[in-house]
């Protein structure tokens, strides 16, 4: 069983259980959790809650790992709250292998840095894209659009980005 | 010596044919067996494969972003366009997340009729797998019968959508339209015929030496590799697990039809080729049964503050029209919270991850595709194996280069 004191809330939202836990604990939980009998990571993604209204939320970023216990079978979300520029957090590649390229997808659309990722490089994105698209404060259409008559008025993306 | 362009001698091992010598090929993005454009930085000792490297982002499209510019009910439209190949079962995971959120269940009719646009999506998906498969490895005529049946199925998708290839069927609330009868006459045609076709296409394949010398004991992925690695669908099956989220977690009503899961123990693309054909066997009777039973009444949910309202009833109610009026206008909105479901889809646990502020469009939406998933176990099944064969597991693998890249 996950340790209490590694659990900073817990709830369901629309049926799906889940916990919050703090980053700093991330990578132990998750350990803990593949112990438990969750071994699988379905997925792995950020939420950006840059002016989000719907609640008091702690951190600009959210990270969320859906986990599987494959034998009862039940679901896990794992979150965890990180700020910073750029916000930093432990990899958990070599506990999920099938985390290695989903940490490098959420580094390349949200800028989120996994400390101790074997190859963290862009994998969707061109290599030397500026700034990271899923972010709330990227707009759509802000890239150059090659090819295009109005290619030297279109704006390159924000550099805060 | 002067070494070709695009090929580079990487460095010096201690064994091989060539004295150890590795040479770094690309393969791809634009090969004809890369099933659309995916690159691979491939190692070569001789003929050998001695590692992999997959390249993509090739169909970026950034579909996820453009999710959140979308209001809630046209958000259908995008999801469509990531696995090209089962538009319906992606509709379905985006629709069944928004009514979650929502608190909505939708009429059985509606229920039947989804799991009919599925499991057709299904064929046509291992159809066009089978059809460009035999192709890659020699078995030329299969392309011409998979895609005749095929055919027939998207002429079902035109008669019941109006759209051949991308239908937005599936719609949070129910469905666009309910079955026509010429769509119900046509769906038994189809149902009669297909296993008499699904039996040619084992007599062209099954026991071709050819096809069998090529498969057999090649791309082999065991039970825990394929587990450890994430992989779902017939790479999982076809490595001996029995796990089908229409079992494992029904959605839409998929506990009510009585179906076998396929698996088959060989861990290899033969097995994988099994588990397919079993699948379509097993489409098929899911479909018979949801013909005969198929229920009647209404196919979406009677909450004017989510789909319109009927045209008749525009011209003489006022309601009417200011419901109307606010869907085109701002749309609903849904209230804020996340949920993640997944669905099977021809290749796997196509997922979908929703999160809502509470706004009329949504916060967040992320795709979990099985193909961006089954692609990371290529290196495990191509390591050794001879270039030709990597031609084999990248087919067996199935990965649909739109849902890698989204």
């Amino acid at each position: 069983m996950i340790a209490d004191n590694l659990v900073v809330e817990r709830g369901v939202s629309a049926g799906d259980a889940w916990i919050t836990v703090d980053p700093a604990n991330l990578r132990s939980a998750l350990s803990a959790l593949k112990d438990d009998g969750y071994r699988l990571l379905v997925f792995l993604t950020c939420v950006d809650h840059l002016l989000d209204a719907s609640r008091n939320w702690p951190a600009r970023y959210e990270l969320v790992y859906e986990l599987r216990n494959m034998e009862t079978p039940e679901h896990l979300r794992v979150r965890a709250f990180i700020d910073g520029d750029p916000p930093r957090v432990e990899s958990v590649h070599d506990l999920f292998p099938p985390a290695n390229w989903e940490e490098r997808e959420t580094y390349d659309m949200f800028g989120v840095k996994f400390t101790g990722h074997p190859d963290l490089t862009r994998i969707l994105m061109p290599d030397d894209w500026v700034g990271y698209p899923l972010r709330r404060d990227y707009p759509v259409g802000g890239e150059v659009v090659e090819f295009s008559e109005e290619h030297e008025t279109w704006q390159t993306a924000p550099e805060k980005a | 010596m002067s070494t070709p362009e695009g090929v580079t001698i990487s460095r010096t091992g201690e064994t091989g044919a060539f004295g150890g010598e590795l040479l770094s090929v690309n393969f791809g993005p634009h090969h004809p067996s890369t099933h659309g454009v995916l690159r691979l930085i491939v190692d070569l000792d001789g003929e050998q494969v001695r590692s992999v490297k997959p390249v993509i982002g090739y169909l970026h499209t950034g579909i996820e972003k453009q999710m959140e510019a979308l209001r809630w009910q046209q958000g259908v439209v995008v999801t469509d366009r990531h696995d090209y190949l089962s538009p319906p079962i992606n509709n379905l995971a985006y629709a069944l997340a928004v009514e979650w959120l929502l608190g909505i269940d939708v009429p059985p009719r509606a229920k039947a009729l989804r799991v009919i646009m599925s499991e057709l999506t299904r064929l046509s998906s291992h159809l066009v797998w089978m059809g460009t498969s035999g192709l890659e490895l020699g078995a030329m005529s299969m392309l011409m019968y998979c895609f005749r049946e095929r055919d027939t199925i998207l002429d079902m998708n035109e008669e019941i959508s109006g759209f051949r290839m991308h239908t937005s069927y599936i719609r949070p609330g129910g469905v666009m339209a309910d079955a026509t009868p010429r769509f119900l006459e046509m769906l038994d045609a189809f149902v009669r015929a297909m296993p008499g076709h699904v039996d040619e296409y084992e007599d062209l394949l099954t026991m071709n030496p050819i096809w069998r010398s090529r498969t057999i004991g090649i791309g082999k992925l065991s039970a825990d590799d394929a587990k450890v690695l994430g992989a779902t669908g017939p790479m999982l099956r076809g490595s001996g697990v029995a796990w089908d989220l229409r079992k494992a977690i029904p959605y839409s009503g998929y506990e009510n039809y009585d179906f076998d899961v396929a698996t088959s123990d060989l861990c290899d693309c033969y097995g994988r080729y099994l588990v397919r054909i079993k699948e379509m066997r097993e489409a098929v009777k899911i479909l018979r049964q949801a013909l005969d039973k198929l229920p009647d009444g209404p196919v979406n949910v009677d909450d004017r503050k989510i789909l319109p309202p009927p045209r008749e009833e525009l011209e003489t109610s006022m309601e009417a029209v200011i419901h109307h009026f606010k869907l085109f206008t701002e749309g609903y909105s849904v209230p804020a919270g996340d949920v993640y479901v997944a669905v099977e889809s021809g290749r796997g646990e196509n997922g979908c991850y929703v999160v809502s502020d509470g706004t009329h469009k949504p916060r967040r939406v992320k795709f979990r595709s099985a193909s961006f998933v089954n692609l990371q176990a290529l290196e495990r099944m191509a390591l050794n194996h001879m270039i030709a064969d990597l031609i084999a597991i990248i087919g067996t693998a199935d990965a649909v280069l739109g849902d890698v890249d989204r």
